[in-house]
């Protein structure tokens, strides 16, 4: 009985985690209709930065938010100068279906390779903030430590401040309407584009977030070829696409389910078998529900 | 009709021509040049697998080191296990990662764009975890696959390199003869008509998911030959030899040879194996620090992708192509 309770958490826990990465997958793939397979160089990059904030400041509660907005501002400006030029230079031809896919790729190794030249490619350390040893009920240890109540925590509370972003202000609407029907957008007097780049640096933001608590809920090192981002990408994406691409609600949930199914196959049947898991859900998912679980209503236009 | 055979047996020569060449070419250079020649030969290979099922069937593959994998694994368990003949492992190894590649492939003809990419970025990444659990791949340190020495007919002087040299070129020969013919074929023009306009194909009659299967059925097999390529030149097989950085090379690889045609499949396999060396002389030149000299190659080659989009996307040949008609 403990012992589900604690695979619950820690399924919730990475699962939450998920959710931020899978989040900034929809919002790009919402507002540019491309799957941003660099998402996780650039939130290895805004990490980058939150290290490097907390080795000046000693500050992780300062190093949080300078990697949000960092990352904000790097998915700003690779939206502007960069993949606007290429959706509007690739949009015909026999590659056009491709071309941002394989671009997206080039940019994560650009990231990495910027990355090394000013931090090396050996491992540097976030110390994590917060104690990563579980509250204790009477002889028994939760897999609940402080470390992890932020992390729950903290993706509640950037949960909630985007769905009021959605849901209640204007450039919420705007965000939405883009998504759903550009050119009406365009008529109705929203700056799609802006709003195009807007949809990137939240994307960025909640990637920045993602790999900051990532490094501080694993061993907190890092590195330009680190597993954890590849995984972190891969399973954003996973999770993304078993909530269905298209809905925020939908990421939040497959990420869920996703960090869930993965820390019991984890816990009861082992370790080897977790990512075989993860990549038979993706492929039952796709071949069942394609447009993901949660997915709007049919009619929506690709 | 009469025409098409002259050019099938011209090409035919000009393949024979082109591997004299090599052979040649292969005694004038020293041993690290020959080396670099059976990677070349070896990324021909897994180039042109990507360009035949993104270029000619319009499915993208972020995941094909995986396929190579299953190929390099193939033929170390056959050499180790049954200790089968060269010819034999290669033969097994695309037969396998055919297999593999048609059961991918089923998969796959359900997918398009960002999900078949995703689906197969997600495979690359999973896979040394996979191979990790496995007692008969070896684990972590891999496989040993020891194709043995030169025969002893080829001379004393005759090195191991040159012997893996000659095996790479021999196998890209075959498998570029062997593809230009292929896409020349009737299937080629299947998978042309399904990558232009899929729902015109379907209407014309064709079976696009079963042409779909096995243009990622035959893609898998070359890949499965590169990877035993791979293998052999480094003599073993591990989780390590196939990162993700390989899959992505190689996309990286056939976009710079421009995806729609299999002319440009050498500047790619080319240019994978010179951009380290070029790297590493611009470092040296201008004394740069070791982050700089670590991170050069992996800047040049996603630059150079990058670029390759933006101006080139359908590849130089077919822009050089594109030129020449426009002019006259």
């Amino acid at each position: 009985m403990f012992q589900i309770l604690n695979t619950f958490l820690i399924g919730i826990t990475s699962g939450s985690i998920y959710a931020l990465m899978a989040i900034s997958m929809v919002l790009v793939w919402r507002s540019t209709r491309v799957v941003n397979f660099a998402q996780a160089g650039m939130a290895l990059l805004s990490t980058y930065f939150g290290y490097e904030v907390v080795n000046r400041f000693d500050s992780y509660w300062l190093a949080l938010p300078v990697a949000m907005i960092s990352g904000a501002v790097v998915a700003a400006f690779i939206e502007l100068v960069f993949m606007r030029v290429l959706l509007k230079h690739s949009n015909s031809g026999p590659i056009a279906s491709i071309a941002p896919i394989i671009a997206t790729l080039g940019l994560l190794g650009l990231i990495k390779a910027f990355i090394g030249f000013f931090w090396g490619n050996q491992d540097v350390n976030i110390e994590s903030p917060l104690s990563t040893v579980g509250f204790s009920i009477g002889t028994q240890t939760l897999s609940l430590s402080p470390m992890k109540l932020l992390i729950l925590i903290a993706v509640s509370m950037l949960l909630l401040v985007l769905t009021f972003v959605f849901q209640k202000t204007n450039i919420g609407l705007a965000l939405r309407a883009s998504a759903y029907a550009p050119e009406i957008s365009r008529l109705a007097g929203i700056k799609v584009d802006l709003v195009r780049t807007f949809g990137w640096a939240l994307a960025g933001a909640a990637g920045g977030a993602a790999g900051m608590l990532q490094t501080a809920n694993g061993n907190g090192a890092l590195s330009p070829d680190s597993l954890e981002f590849s995984l972190l990408l891969a399973f954003g994406f996973i999770a993304a696409v078993i909530g269905g691409l298209d809905s925020l609600l939908g990421a939040v949930f497959g990420a869920l389910l996703l960090g869930l199914v993965l820390a019991f196959v984890l816990t009861y049947v082992g370790g080897s078998l977790v990512f075989i898991t993860a990549f038979v859900l993706l492929l039952v998912v796709l071949i069942v529900r394609p447009a993901g679980l949660i997915s709007q209503k049919a009619g929506r236009r690709a | 009709m009469h025409n098409l055979k002259a050019s099938n047996i011209s090409r035919f020569f000009g393949f024979i021509l082109f591997g004299v060449i090599l052979l040649i070419v292969g005694n004038s250079v020293d041993e690290l040049r020959v080396y670099q020649g059976a990677t070349v030969a070896m990324y021909v290979v897994a180039i042109s697998s990507i360009i035949l099922l993104t270029g000619y069937s319009g499915q993208v593959s972020l995941g094909h080191g995986a396929l190579l994998a299953v190929g390099g694994y193939g033929a170390a368990l056959l050499r180790n296990n049954f200790n089968a003949p060269v010819w034999l492992c290669f033969a097994g190894a695309v037969l396998l990662a055919a297999l593999w590649g048609a059961l991918l492939g089923a998969t796959a003809a359900r997918l398009s764009g960002p999900y078949l990419a995703g689906t197969t970025l997600a495979l690359a990444v999973g896979l040394p975890s996979i191979a990790n659990q496995f007692k008969f791949l070896g684990g972590e340190q891999g496989l040993i696959f020891d194709i043995g020495l030169p025969p002893a007919s080829l001379g004393e002087m005759f090195s191991l390199y040159k012997w893996f040299f000659w095996i790479a070129s021999l196998a890209a020969l075959i498998s570029m003869w062997w593809l230009q013919n292929l896409l020349r074929s009737r299937y080629g023009r299947v998978w042309r008509a399904i990558r232009t306009q899929s729902i015109a194909a379907e209407l014309a009659g064709i079976h696009v998911a079963r042409s779909k299967i096995l243009a990622f059925t035959v893609s898998a097999g070359l890949a499965g030959l590169a990877g035993a390529l791979l293998s052999m030149t480094i003599s073993t097989v591990s989780p390590g030899a196939f990162p993700l950085t390989l899959s992505f090379a190689l996309a990286t690889g056939a976009v710079i040879s421009g995806v729609t045609t299999l002319g440009g499949v050498i500047i790619g396999a080319v240019t994978l194996v010179a951009i380290p060396e070029i790297a590493d002389s611009i470092a040296h030149r201008i004394g740069a620090s070791e982050n700089v000299t670590n991170n050069l190659p992996g800047l040049l080659v996603s630059g150079l992708l990058i670029l390759t989009v933006l101006f080139v996307p359908n590849g130089p040949v077919e822009q050089m192509k594109h030129r020449k008609k426009v002019h006259i």
